[in-house]
């Protein structure tokens, strides 16, 4: 396999690629593990070689999609911070956060296969993780709903408000209310560190 | 005997640092090959665990799961079932066995789990590192089962490609059409209700990749379990022909692969090729596709679908795809991925052969791989007697043929028509029956223009 380096134009992609994909697929997952949605929407499907549960909702696996879409602008210019899914309740309090730290080792290369299997096996225990999280916990009250919010460095935002890069899919300056949650506790899921790219993991609950 | 009582509690205490400190799901499996140890004292550990842990009944409540395996009568026929058990249902599936031959613990963890997805995963990495030995904990032993050597390896995989060859052979249309680009239709309609309803999943999270490879892992799959590859003419009928002869394969099975939870956990990987699913685990087939194709997804089959790929690359790439979508999966009836709790169309589907196109147009909405609109469109353009029966059974096959040929004879009138449908497919769910509508005028024109009995080779000439 071809080696290669930041310098590259397509490198960034890859690895936006390969984490877009992996937040899609935890996304759905938090949907399911926290039963944000009915669990009959689901599907197994499979990724990484193991099995998933992947929502079969048109307009939900739109709107993820269309997130993670103007979110691989910023992975790839390495401008997004973190990643966070935010389930709220019906009074649009959060009461949980899933937070994906993500920042990209100075080192970069893609050398070999290996490399990228070693990555998996890493994406595979976060997903893991995630899906023994709810030992940790507690039930979240029914009618709750999610929302992604995304951490930039800098500027970054300015940008995105002036280019929509979907259409009809306007992001907008969160509130404070929904970033702030009263009396936080951190746990931290999975940390992986792997050449690509560094990931963290950590729920936040009320 | 000290000593030994040392170990067991440097063991437990193992185990309990895994499931609590670590919040790890520790199956036997697992515990087996990190400790080092037999699989039947990996199954006591655990079971010993989990009693002192109750016993004190302080701290976080555990959960467990369990391994049931005994003999079961379904529809008068006995078979073995083993099934991976959530603890609060054990005594039920107890219950319903005829004779309970084995009880073990097969996890412990502090998650409550909702399905056992996370079972497999936890025993993948450990049974990859150790994929060499990894039996070498376990119970199970045939002095036959010996891996292959490297050549003999090679002569296998030789062998096993020589059938889909000629299956490739017999239908070269739809081999062509199959390996076109296979770019998932990344626009997904988003009001179409009916879709979500016949549980049929946007493609896109899929790899294109691992939908040919199980296409045509399938077909092998299908030689191997002896349907003939009859080659009938009209190509269709082959779709037609193998899954219904599969059901009629299926159904005569001993054994039944049966999870409560409704989903498989990794103690069927090793028997998903040797057992023959009956019809009611339609679900575990379709699991069962998965790791067999999962498994032999490395055979260079794959990289000749590949090579076919640049052959069909035209501006109706998406219809082709979409036939060629709508094509697998009619070979393939039953999609990778699987388990679905809610699947409204399958259990009335008859295992009969004689209706097999209804068969085949009623497994469509179940599928769950493509976009009503792919379907739609597929439908159109091949089978379009599939539109009408998912609605109203009594349609069938006769429009069908009808349209199919006026699919294969037809050219210029053939695109305008797709795209058209396809517009009108965008729209809302309210819109669907304006659709069949809409097809209904063009299939009544369309067969007032075919006239003669094209081959399939008219469709592919426009290109």
């Amino acid at each position: 396999m071809a080696t290669l380096t930041r310098q590259d134009l397509n490198f960034g992609q890859v690895v936006a690629d390969i984490l877009c994909e992996f937040l899609e697929v935890a996304i759905h997952l938090i949907l399911y593990v926290r039963e944000v949605y009915p669990s009959g929407i689901f599907q197994k499907r499979k990724k990484y070689n193991v099995p998933v549960q992947m929502s079969c909702h048109p307009e939900l696996n739109q709107y993820i999609q269309d997130t993670l879409h103007c979110i691989k602008p910023l992975i790839e210019k390495n401008e997004a911070e973190k990643v966070v899914v935010v389930i709220m309740d019906k009074e649009h309090h959060p009461v949980e956060r899933f937070v994906f730290e993500i920042s990209q080792p100075p080192l970069l290369s893609i050398s070999s296969e290996t490399l990228l299997s070693h990555v998996e096996q890493l994406l595979r225990a976060v997903i893991l993780k995630i899906s023994v999280c709810d030992a940790v916990l507690d039930t979240n009250p029914p009618g709750c709903t999610f929302t992604v919010l995304v951490h930039t460095r800098e500027t970054a935002t300015r940008n995105m408000e002036k280019v929509q890069v979907i259409k009809d899919f306007p992001w907008i300056v969160a509130d404070e209310q929904e970033v702030h949650m009263e009396e936080a506790k951190l746990i931290p899921l999975k940390t992986m560190t792997s050449d690509i790219l560094k990931n963290s993991s950590g729920g936040i609950l009320d | 005997m000290d000593m030994d009582m040392d170990m067991d509690d440097l063991y437990l205490d193992n185990i309990d640092e895994f499931v609590n400190d670590q919040n790890k799901i520790v199956t036997y499996k697992w515990l087996s090959l990190t400790l080092g140890v037999h699989v039947n004292t990996a199954k006591q550990m655990l079971y010993h665990y989990l009693e002192q842990k109750r016993r004190e009944s302080s701290g976080t409540p555990l959960h467990a799961t369990y391994l049931v395996s005994g003999k079961f009568v379904e529809n008068g026929s006995t078979c073995h079932k083993v099934s991976v058990v959530r603890e609060d249902k054990l005594d039920a599936v107890k219950a319903k066995m005829d004779v309970t031959i084995s009880v073990h613990v097969y996890s412990v963890q502090r998650a409550e789990l909702k399905d056992s997805s996370p079972l497999y995963s936890t025993d993948y990495d450990a049974v990859k590192e150790n994929l060499k030995n990894c039996s070498k904990y376990s119970a199970i032993r045939c002095a036959a089962a010996v891996p292959m050597a490297s050549v003999e390896l090679q002569k296998a995989q030789e062998v096993a490609l020589v059938p889909p060859v000629e299956k490739e052979i017999n239908k070269p249309r739809l081999n062509e059409n199959t390996s076109a680009t296979s770019k998932p239709s990344t626009k997904q309609p988003t009001g179409i209700m009916g879709m979500f309803a016949s549980k049929n999943a946007s493609k896109s999270q899929e790899s294109s990749k691992e939908v040919k490879t199980e296409q045509k892992d399938d077909s092998s799959l299908v030689e191997t379990s002896k349907t003939k590859p009859a080659s009938k003419a009209n190509p269709m009928s082959n779709f037609f022909g193998k899954p219904a002869q599969k059901k009629v394969d299926e159904k005569p099975s001993k054994s039944i692969k049966e999870e409560t939870d409704g989903d498989s956990a990794a103690s069927t990987t090793a028997s998903v090729k040797l057992s023959q699913p009956s019809p009611k685990s339609e679900f575990a087939i379709k699991e069962e596709r998965s790791k067999v194709s999962s498994a032999l997804k490395a055979e260079s089959k794959d990289t000749r679908n590949k090579s076919k790929r640049p052959e069909v690359v035209d501006s109706d790439d998406e219809k082709m795809d979409n036939q060629q979508k709508k094509r697998r999966r009619i070979k393939k009836p039953q999609p990778d991925s699987s388990d679905d709790e809610v699947v409204p169309d399958s259990p009335p589907v008859p295992t009969k052969q004689i209706p097999s196109p209804k068969k085949q147009v009623k497994r469509e909405p179940v599928s769950h791989q493509e976009s009503s609109e792919v379907k739609r469109r597929k439908r159109r353009r091949v089978l379009k007697s599939h539109t009408f029966v998912d609605e109203d059974g009594s349609f069938v096959t006769e429009k069908g043929y009808v349209s199919e040929s006026y699919s294969e004879s037809e050219e210029e009138p053939e695109p305008k028509s797709q795209a058209k449908d396809s517009s009108s497919l965008k729209q809302s769910f309210g819109k669907r029956e304006e659709e069949k509508k809409e097809k209904s005028q063009k299939k009544t024109s369309a067969s007032n223009k075919s006239t003669k009995q094209p081959s399939i080779m008219g469709f592919f000439q426009k290109k």
